[in-house]
């Protein structure tokens, strides 16, 4: 569908069309209504009534490594039909777009998010349909999700980051459109692993379950992230390492996706005492694990009411370390300043 | 020994005999090894500073740098195998041997040879501990007379002693943990990380500041310590540490005309040739160069600076 | 020289061990320090007068303003992408512009200064300001003064510099194009050394300046200020536009496409259906609810989103 650029009788849609075919490369299949003309500047922004920056650029090179990058800003953005344009509504991530899916060759739609949702631990009402109470702060997509990006993979000779060539060219065989050969790759080989890094995972999370607030509000025991840096597991995940798990490896039940996630109470999570052994003896992960290692505690915190013994034996540490080293230091500094003034001394011994 | 003579002369100065080949060797790989595992380790504590990610490329990365870091890891275990072997080779020859030929072992002798060998802590080092304090307060201008191994030379070997077996044993059970938890419970695996983690960060804070500097960084030594790759310490140094063992050392090897007295310490050993006889004596800070022999000031300005 | 050199070295590793101390203090008891107020803390949070402290906190120019702005890195394996992080933002920005440093307008007025005066033009009058000096539009330097020439100055350093239009991306320049007048005889910017002096002067003294200085004041650095600005058909129109575009390094394409038909025929649109007093800025739209407000009287000697709250506010 094309916008109607020009609402006034002097532009017909022809010349709109032709306007168009002129424009030079820039212009990107999702850019349909030439939306970029004015979205392509990067000040494009002002400060709402709040105080709040609204900015309404769009990175035309970053948004086509998108996994919406065949989704034409109307998709989206439906209730803007002409430009110039009213201040944009909030988008419904729910709304049925014009991507047809393959498989069922129905519109798409992201509608099955919300009965998933509805079902986790993260939706905002409980089991017999009431708000919870702080259901604001249960999250809706754009807490969670920004424009998801395409993460491509090469594998012809090793597995790297980023595009491969000789992957493209076998495409290019029977593909004719480049644009459907790029993002068929990207979408195919995003998928095929993390489609985040589990630092960025990590940090996702740790919005809400790292806020002190919402965790003492919604009575949860510890911070999630923070207590998650202090294991093998998070400190990898800072130094970027892929193949460590994140939050979602071990809080989501294998073979569904993120948005069905269960407390920890909830016999069918993943994280239930009783499914605890499973995650972590799985193929990828520790195979052979006994039952018992899923009690490694993968939240650690040094606390002394929450987790005393960890608090104890780490407190112990710590004195050990200071009571060691800080009297040396001490010494080591009497030392140097013994050795400025090697001639001083209240008392000599003849 | 005759391999190691206990004073070697070379061009008219005196060096004293303290560590044989073998336990330089061990001590190099302890270095190396320790260095490796400090630096392929504390990138992972510290994951989220600015640094780590930089110090952890040099050993390859998350990819790699764990398996740099077992290896290591292993090597170091081993080396401490064989010391274990070493200590009990040299008590069996030279301690439990020479009694078992003389005749006068009994189980009670034993130990306390044993235990009045050098490297074991004793009374006189908690004593050296307090004299050293007096002096350091500018109490005294006396240092205390260190044995042939004084309480620092003790304290470095067996803080490193007892971290190898906590690091160790934690390491050994965070790397096979699927094995161990067969037996033990998982939550033991967080105790062996912290424990792992933080006797590793005393140890290297330890030797690389408070080791080093007394080795290398101390204006005594500066700029580097030479004992641990040549065994053989100068004269001078021994004078300064090590006196009560210096004199005895002297003494035995007929030197008895030849040796210095202690001096007040600091910066500048001022050793003159007034001869005394042994333990805390006169130190004439004040006026040194008139007494002092011209290569003394030679190599004090070499350790000055 | 050795013992100098000698008492320095033991001063400065005096110093370093001081410095390991810390290091070693904060690893070890400062963490079980740490833990025992947190947990205090979390105890005892609920008090009547804590809560009050922390909303007073939560509005403290250090929590709104220096620690509202985050950032984000996105681990794409390829890249890292670093941008500023904005609370909601769906699309990815992936391009930091910065401030102006230079600009004495801004000092006051900010870098997204059009705010509600010209409410549904003010995004796109922002994002021409991003690359458009103040002055361009809001001084129209006449008679002797006027020149017609406009260079680049860099936002960084604010001096002037060649194009930086070339093959950059529309509107990424980090650079703003500055009028030239005629100043006795000789060609200068328009933000003469003098002018930022005097603002400077101004910012400084402003606590203690009576109401006459103070007014004074800013009576005299808006008074280049003109009554109407220059609107955006002076330069989006094929027929000389007021900018010299190709002079200031736009190459043709460019050119035309600022001045093609469809900018133009979008601008005719906005005049027409969205701002149809847009030609007259200042007086108020007469259907739109917000603005009932301002005066609905010609103009007052300054377009009012440069001038009128610090006016009241002086005056009040």
């Amino acid at each position: 569908m094309l916008l109607n650029l020009f609402p006034g009788p002097r532009w017909s849609f022809r010349a709109l069309l032709v306007a168009l075919c002129l424009l030079p490369g820039w212009l990107s299949a999702a850019d349909m209504g030439n939306c970029l003309l004015c979205h392509k500047y990067p000040g494009l922004s002002r400060i709402d009534q709040s105080g709040n920056m609204k900015l309404m650029f769009v990175n035309e090179e970053i948004f086509n490594k998108s996994v919406h990058s065949k989704v034409k800003c109307e998709g989206c953005h439906a209730d803007i039909t002409k430009i110039p344009h009213e201040p944009a509504k909030p988008v419904d991530c729910l709304a049925v777009c014009h991507i047809i899916e393959p498989t069922s060759e129905q519109k798409f739609s992201h509608k099955s998010v919300k009965t998933f949702m509805d079902e986790s631990v993260h939706s905002k009402v409980d089991k017999e349909g009431k708000l919870k109470k702080y259901n604001e702060d249960m999250p809706t997509c754009k807490d969670c999700h920004d424009n998801p990006l395409f993460r491509p993979l090469a594998f012809v000779k090793k597995v790297r980051p980023g595009i491969a060539d000789d992957a493209m060219g076998r495409c290019r065989v029977c593909h004719e459109k480049e644009d459907f050969i790029f993002r068929f790759y990207n979408h195919i080989t995003t998928r095929l692993h993390k489609s985040r890094s589990p630092l960025n995972v990590a940090e996702a999370c740790g919005k809400c379950h790292d806020d002190k607030e919402m965790v003492k509000r919604h009575g949860l025991t510890i911070m999630a992230g923070s207590s998650y840096q202090e294991t093998f597991h998070g400190k990898a995940a800072n130094l970027l390492d892929e193949s460590i798990p994140d939050c979602l490896d071990c809080h989501v039940v294998k073979g569904k996706s993120v948005h069905q996630m269960y407390g920890n109470d909830d016999p069918r999570s993943s994280t239930h005492p009783n499914n605890r052994g499973a995650i972590c003896n799985s193929v990828d992960c520790h195979p052979n694990a006994s039952v018992q290692f899923a009690n490694y505690q993968v939240h650690p915190v040094f606390d002394k009411e929450k987790s005393p013994f960890v608090y104890w034996f780490t407190s112990f540490f710590y004195v050990l370390t200071g009571g060691t080293l800080l009297p040396l230091m001490a010494i080591l500094f009497l030392d140097l300043l013994r050795r400025l003034f090697p001639n001083a001394s209240f008392k000599r011994r003849k | 020994m005759a391999k190691y003579p206990r004073i070697k002369i070379i061009n008219g100065e005196k060096y004293f005999f303290r560590f044989d080949l073998d336990l330089r060797i061990q001590h190099i790989i302890l270095a190396a090894t320790v260095v490796i595992l400090v630096l392929s380790g504390m990138p992972l504590k510290f994951s989220d500073a600015f640094w780590s990610p930089y110090l952890y490329a040099l050993f390859g990365g998350i990819t790699m740098a764990p398996t740099v870091h077992k290896i290591t890891g292993a090597i170091m275990l081993l080396l401490f195998s064989y010391h274990i072997f070493w200590i009990f080779k040299v008590i069996y020859n030279d301690h439990y041997l020479p009694m078992k030929r003389e005749g006068t072992f009994t189980k009670g002798k034993f130990a306390m040879r044993v235990l009045k060998l050098p490297m074991v802590p004793n009374l006189k080092d908690l004593r050296d501990v307090i004299d050293l304090m007096k002096y350091l307060f500018y109490y005294t201008n006396v240092r205390p007379d260190g044995d042939e191994y004084t309480w620092k030379e003790k304290f470095d070997y067996w803080a490193p002693f007892w971290g190898m077996f906590i690091i160790g044993a934690s390491g050994l059970i965070i790397w096979n943990k699927e094995f161990f938890t067969q037996v033990i419970p998982g939550e033991f695996i967080n105790f062996c990380l912290i424990a792992h983690s933080d006797e590793a960060l005393l140890a290297g804070l330890f030797l690389f500041i408070w080791h080093w500097y007394n080795v290398h960084f101390s204006t005594s030594v500066f700029p580097m310590g030479t004992v641990f790759l040549t065994g053989y310490l100068s004269e001078e140094l021994m004078c300064e540490e090590h006196y009560e063992h210096y004199v005895k050392v002297m003494k035995a090897e007929g030197y008895e005309k030849e040796i210095l007295p202690p001096h007040g310490g600091g910066h500048a050993p001022s050793c003159s040739k007034h001869a005394p006889k042994g333990g805390p004596g006169q130190s004439p800070p004040e006026s040194p160069s008139g007494t002092q022999s011209s290569e003394h000031l030679v190599k004090e300005g070499g350790a000055a600076v | 020289m050795k013992k100098l050199l000698t008492k320095l070295y033991i001063l400065a590793f005096m110093a370093l061990v001081v410095y390991f101390g810390v290091i070693i203090w904060n690893l070890t008891f400062a963490h079980i320090i740490h833990e025992y107020h947190e947990r205090n803390a979390a105890n005892t949070e609920h008090t009547e007068e804590s809560l009050a402290q922390k909303k007073k906190d939560d509005k403290s120019f250090e929590q709104v303003i220096l620690k509202s702005e985050k950032r984000t890195k996105h681990y794409l394996g390829y890249r890292v992408l670093e941008q500023q992080y904005i609370k909601g933002h769906f699309h990815h920005i992936g391009y930091d512009v910065g401030p102006d440093r230079h600009s004495y307008c801004s000092s006051c007025h900010g870098d997204m200064p059009h705010d509600s005066v010209t409410k549904d033009l003010r995004a796109f009058l922002n994002m021409h300001a991003f690359f458009i000096g103040c002055q361009t539009c809001h001084a129209r330097p006449e008679g002797e003064m006027a020149t017609g020439v406009y260079q680049w100055y860099s936002r960084e350093t604010g001096e002037i510099i060649p194009s930086p239009v070339n093959d950059a991306p529309p509107g990424t320049y980090k650079a703003k194009i500055i009028p030239f007048i005629m100043e006795n005889g000789s060609l200068v910017r328009i933000d003469t050394q003098a002018k930022i002096d005097f603002v400077e002067q101004y910012r400084l003294n402003e606590k203690e300046l009576t109401e006459g200085q103070k007014s004074k004041s800013k009576s005299i650095i808006h008074n280049v200020v003109s009554k109407k600005p220059v609107i955006c058909e002076e330069c989006h129109s094929s027929e000389n536009p007021l900018l010299p575009l190709a002079d200031l390094g736009y190459p043709k394409r460019r050119v035309d496409s600022i001045t093609s038909t469809e900018v133009v025929g979008m601008i005719k649109n906005y005049t027409k259906f969205y701002m149809p007093k847009m030609l007259n800025p200042g007086v108020s739209h007469p259907v739109d609810p917000v603005e009932p407000l301002l005066p609905v009287e010609p103009a007052p000697s300054v377009p009012e989103d440069e001038n009128l709250p610090p006016v009241d506010r002086a005056e009040g």
